[in-house]
């Protein structure tokens, strides 16, 4: 990694003195009309010509001790110590177009942190375009709150825990891009891997073990893009490849989580070897299509089709003591082999039309099915049961059985959009969504065949947009729905939705925003009883007096407040009980830079800003990321800077996954 | 939002009722605009501007139209596919002949102070036909006005286009509009976007989308949520319904939350048993009926063990082997 970080920068360096001095880096100003002259200057004296330009920011990160939890903060932050290639960006060009015009470069958190991303994007004019994207990122998950039935006896161990990586790769050729004809090729892959812990699950009994994960999907597509004035048609076929090979282990002896006897016996686990061999595969195709057969109307259309299929096979061999109640039955051991296959053909569609029928009225009519069918049937479904002597078929036990899964889903909108003045547009409309599924009841529910339900609700839309001056604007849009028919309990059902944002440039310097958006649902099913309400309100602002010569400030609040109340009857007792949950939160970004008096050719820079969350309700939780930074020019193209970040955590009353540290990294900037 | 307005509000046909009026009041409106725009015509002073090309602009604005040239757009300017060769300016800001005799700002057509929906008109001439913008007439964009310009800088050089790519640079720009959305990021269980290794882009397509929230497509029709957690994706030979059928965020805050794996609750029992409630079976003949097994009693919820449902329902998402998706 320090070789590579060497020889990168010593490239970088090295191009950087053969070039032409670039223009002044822009501040991160926010866009506002009154700056558009600033950056018309800019572009009106473009840096000359150069075969490498961008940046490269490297440092060393310093962590100190976690106070608190270290496996809460490897959870949520994870940032570690040592040498890092923070950030590097850059673009080569080339001048005699004989590969490749021009190549843009996007590095992003290398050197051991939980999030590495690159992107490479390759073209040639008129030949084609390569773009490449790398992702790999860490997900450590160690939170004993969650899923920890041992929490109450004081064993802070997560019985789910995760110590993986996922890594996505996408590469997309496009071929003659801007023709007429744009042949294109990709290929994705999205894979995990890591190890962990997970249950495994007896009749009366669980038991913590070892888990090794890896999984990985591939995925094929070519097509072609037709792109003519008139209409535009996309073709594109692909398929996919899926394996998950999940492995659970464990050699030693445990109790699991039930301490209690069963039948006089306590249970326990003394070795296992679980395997699954899930295999996949599948094709899609695609259709897109726009037309604009006359100036007053656009069509769009797009029909999508795949095919999944997935293979399990999977067995398990287990050893130690223990039960299946039902069966009143005492073993030592188990082989487990079920082998089945699912599919499921999955068919989209949509249709959209856009009417111009006048100058100022615009009518927008748009249908969208969705539908699947998803089938399974089992092969092999053989449990067998060791000491005392006796082989029992899993089909007995009521394991093995076809599942079936079908869903379509519709909706149909119109909305209807006038101009009543050049600053002023209202909107109305009427959504209407509709289906039906039908699906395996549950083992305990003791009916027989599918089971069915269905889904209605009619919505009114409207909204409406005023910009009386070309510094003030106001949106709005309302949202009303009455449903006769939901799939589950906290599904959408009576809601009102809205949204309200405006904008004022008050100075040419100064720039505020404010929005507010609101959800309320209700069930009142008396069986349901559901009421939910969240609401969210925001301002920010943006001040960069004298187009952020010396100073810019930015800020953002937000004031959000939720309420869910939903009734449901405890199993064991079947008495009416309220699951009621609620968050009351307040949070804020900031970072102010100050622009120092120029020296070596470039402004020193002090940031300081950051973010925090505070909630109070169910699970309250206070959260801190403040951040600064410092940065001097040792050259005007290379800058030393330091940064300090903190980061803590603290629940009331999850007080043992709060965590707190501080974060140091210094490094050097090179290029602009 | 006042009890009583929803209460009007809530029924199908006042639905319709809302949309019908406010064509009813859209349309005699957009109708009265007609006889204006056609005595407007017959001034002399309103006799149409033809174009002047990008060599006349380049008179008074030499700067820009040197900038452009390494602007994307610049291949209207060279370019006889979109027919607008020579006239690249005019491709946007219309015919210039007038503005060219007036130099006035009034004389020319401004996107910046334009309504969205003529911006967008300008823009979709020559990019309406293109697969981008396939969910359009679905997308929440659109709808709401907000203009292509509202987010591409038409006249702003880059190498890779005219709107942010950086994932960080992408995200300042939705958080500009969706303050609270991106004040959901700042909680401690979320996508990592504040540390620039996702952008909005990658789970939604703000050009719009066929499926709700203007989400991403992945493996053809799947949820977009599927493109990095392709284990979830199935088909399971036991399926857990809502996943399909409703998506992940019926349990998860896809954009952050305060409770771990980013679920809507504190609990893991109180999430799973606010649907699997024990009550209302799903029935043709129940039409309040809900999908939601049933937890039997031996789930003694004052035992530790069934207070975290996930414990033996390892595999909450679907199952391969276990139709109760304990393996």
């Amino acid at each position: 990694m320090k070789l590579f970080l060497t020889a990168f920068v010593g490239a970088t360096l090295l191009a950087q003195q053969a070039a032409t001095p670039p223009a002044a880096p822009q501040q991160p100003a926010p866009k506002t009309e009154e700056k558009q002259p600033e950056e018309k200057k800019e572009e009106a004296a473009p840096a000359a010509e150069q075969w490498l330009g961008g940046s490269v920011e490297f440092g060393y990160r310093w962590l100190t001790d976690v106070a608190g939890n270290f496996n809460a903060y490897r959870s949520v932050v994870n940032l570690g110590e040592g040498p890092k290639l923070l950030n590097a960006d850059f673009t080569i060009r080339n001048s005699t177009h004989k590969v490749f015009d021009r190549m843009n470069v996007l590095l992003h958190g290398w050197g051991g942190d939980p999030y590495n991303t690159a992107r490479v994007d390759v073209s040639r004019e008129k030949s084609y375009r390569l773009t490449a994207d790398y992702r790999n990122m860490a997900y450590f998950n160690f939170l004993p709150s969650y899923a920890n039935p041992l929490l109450s006896s004081g064993v802070l161990m997560n019985q789910h825990s995760f110590d993986t990586a996922r890594r996505y790769v996408d590469l997309q050729l496009d071929l003659l891009p801007g023709a007429r004809i744009t042949p294109y090729l990709g290929y994705t892959r999205n894979s995990g891997s890591g190890s962990g812990l997970t249950d495994f699950v007896m009749d009366q009994n669980e038991y913590p073990v070892r888990n090794f994960l890896g999984d990985k999907t591939d995925e094929f597509r070519g097509g072609v893009r037709l792109e003519f004035d008139r209409f535009h048609v996309t073709l594109e076929q692909g398929g996919q490849t899926f394996k998950d090979d999940q492995h659970a282990t464990n050699s030693q002896f445990t109790y699991g989580n039930r301490l209690t006897t069963v039948l006089g016996k306590t249970q326990s686990l003394t070795a296992l070897d679980q395997i699954y061999g899930i295999r996949g595969d599948g094709i899609y195709s695609k259709v897109l299509a726009t037309a604009s057969p006359a100036s007053w109307v656009n069509l769009s259309g797009q029909f999508l089709y795949s095919r999944l299929n997935t293979n399990s096979r999977y067995a398990d061999n287990a050893a130690g003591q223990f039960v299946i109640l039902s069966a009143l039955q005492l073993f030592t051991g188990q082989r487990d082999t079920f082998a089945a296959l699912a599919k499921q053909p999955h068919t989209s569609g949509s249709a959209g039309i856009e009417l111009k029928p006048l100058r100022r009225l615009r009518l927008l009519e748009s249908w969208t099915t969705d539908r699947f069918h998803n089938a399974s049937s089992v092969a092999l479904a053989e449990l067998v049961l060791l000491t005392p002597s006796s082989m029992t078929n899993g089909a007995t036990l009521g394991l093995g059985a076809a599942d079936r899964l079908i869903y379509n889903y519709n909706q149909q909108q119109v909305d209807v959009l006038f101009d009543v003045t050049r600053k002023f547009t209202l909107r109305g409309g009427h959504r209407y969504v509709w289906g039906d599924a039908q699906y395996t009841p549950p083992v305990l529910s003791y009916v027989e065949g599918l089971q069915a339900t269905e889904l209605r609700r009619h919505a009114g839309l409207a909204g409406a947009y005023f910009r009386p001056t070309s510094k003030l604007s106001f949106t709005t849009d309302f949202e009303a729905a009455s449903g006769d028919r939901t799939y589950f309990r906290t599904s959408l059902q009576d809601y009102t939705k809205m949204t309200a944002r405006a904008r004022y440039q008050v100075h040419t310097a100064l720039q505020m925003s404010a929005s507010f958006s609101l959800l309320d649902n209700q069930n009142p099913s008396p069986t349901v009883n559901y009421d939910f309400r969240s609401r969210a309100n925001s301002l920010s602002l943006y001040w960069t007096p004298a187009g952020g010569k010396w100073i810019g400030v930015l800020g953002e609040y937000t004031r959000s407040t939720l309420r869910s109340d939903i009734t449901y009857l405890v199993p064991q007792t079947l008495t009416r009980t309220r699951s009621f949950y609620r968050d009351n939160a307040h949070s804020a970004t900031s970072l102010v830079d100050f622009n120092l008096p120029e020296m070596n050719g470039a402004k020193p820079k002090i940031s300081v800003g950051g973010s925090f969350y505070l909630s109070s309700g169910t699970r309250p939780t206070d959260y801190y990321e403040p951040t600064g930074r410092f940065s001097i020019p040792l050259h005007k193209l290379v800058a030393w800077f330091a940064e300090w970040r903190y980061y803590g955590l603290a629940e009331t009353f999850y007080a043992y996954e709060g965590f707190r540290t501080h974060l140091f990294t210094m490094g050097l900037k090179i290029g602009q | 939002m006042p009890v009583r307005l929803q209460q009007i509000l809530l029924t199908k046909q006042k639905a319709r009722l809302t949309a019908g009026l406010l064509l009813i009041l859209a349309l005699p409106a957009a109708a009265a605009q007609q006889p204006a725009k056609a005595s407007e015509k017959e001034k002399p002073a309103d006799q149409p501007a033809t174009y002047v090309g990008t060599e006349t602009c380049q008179g008074c604005h030499e700067d820009v139209v040197k900038a452009f040239q390494k602007n994307p757009h610049q291949s209207v300017e060279i370019s006889e596919k979109r027919g607008w060769k020579g006239k690249s300016c005019e491709s946007c800001h219309g015919p210039g002949s007038k503005h060219a005799e007036s130099a006035s700002a009034a004389d020319i057509f401004n996107p910046a102070k334009a309504a969205p929906g003529e911006v967008d008109r300008s823009c979709l001439k020559c990019h309406q036909n293109q697969p981008t913008h396939i969910g359009r007439i679905q997308g929440g964009h659109g709808r709401s006005q907000v203009s292509c310009a509202a987010c591409h800088s038409i006249h702003k050089n880059g190498p890779t286009g005219l709107v942010a790519r950086k994932p960080a640079a992408a995200n300042k720009q939705c958080a500009g509009c969706h303050t609270s959305v991106w004040a959901q990021f700042q909680k401690p269980h979320k996508h990592p976007l504040a540390e620039g290794a996702m952008s909005c882009v990658d789970c939604h397509n703000p050009h719009g989308s066929f499926l709700p929230k203007m989400m991403q497509t992945a493996g053809g029709n799947q949820s977009g949520c599927f493109k990095c957690h392709g284990d979830k994706r199935g088909p399971f030979i036991y399926e857990h319904a809502v996943v399909k059928m409703e998506g992940c965020a019926t349990c998860h805050e896809p954009h952050g939350s305060a409770n771990p794996k980013m679920l809507t609750r504190h609990e893991v029992s109180v999430q799973c048993l606010e649907c699997h409630a024990n009550i209302a079976q799903p029935s043709g003949a129940n039409p309040g009926g809900t999908v939601g097994g049933i937890p039997p009693a031996f789930h003694n919820l004052q035992s530790a063990r069934y207070r975290n449902c996930t414990t033996c329902h390892i595999k909450v998402h679907g199952s391969n082997v276990s139709r109760t998706l304990l393996r």
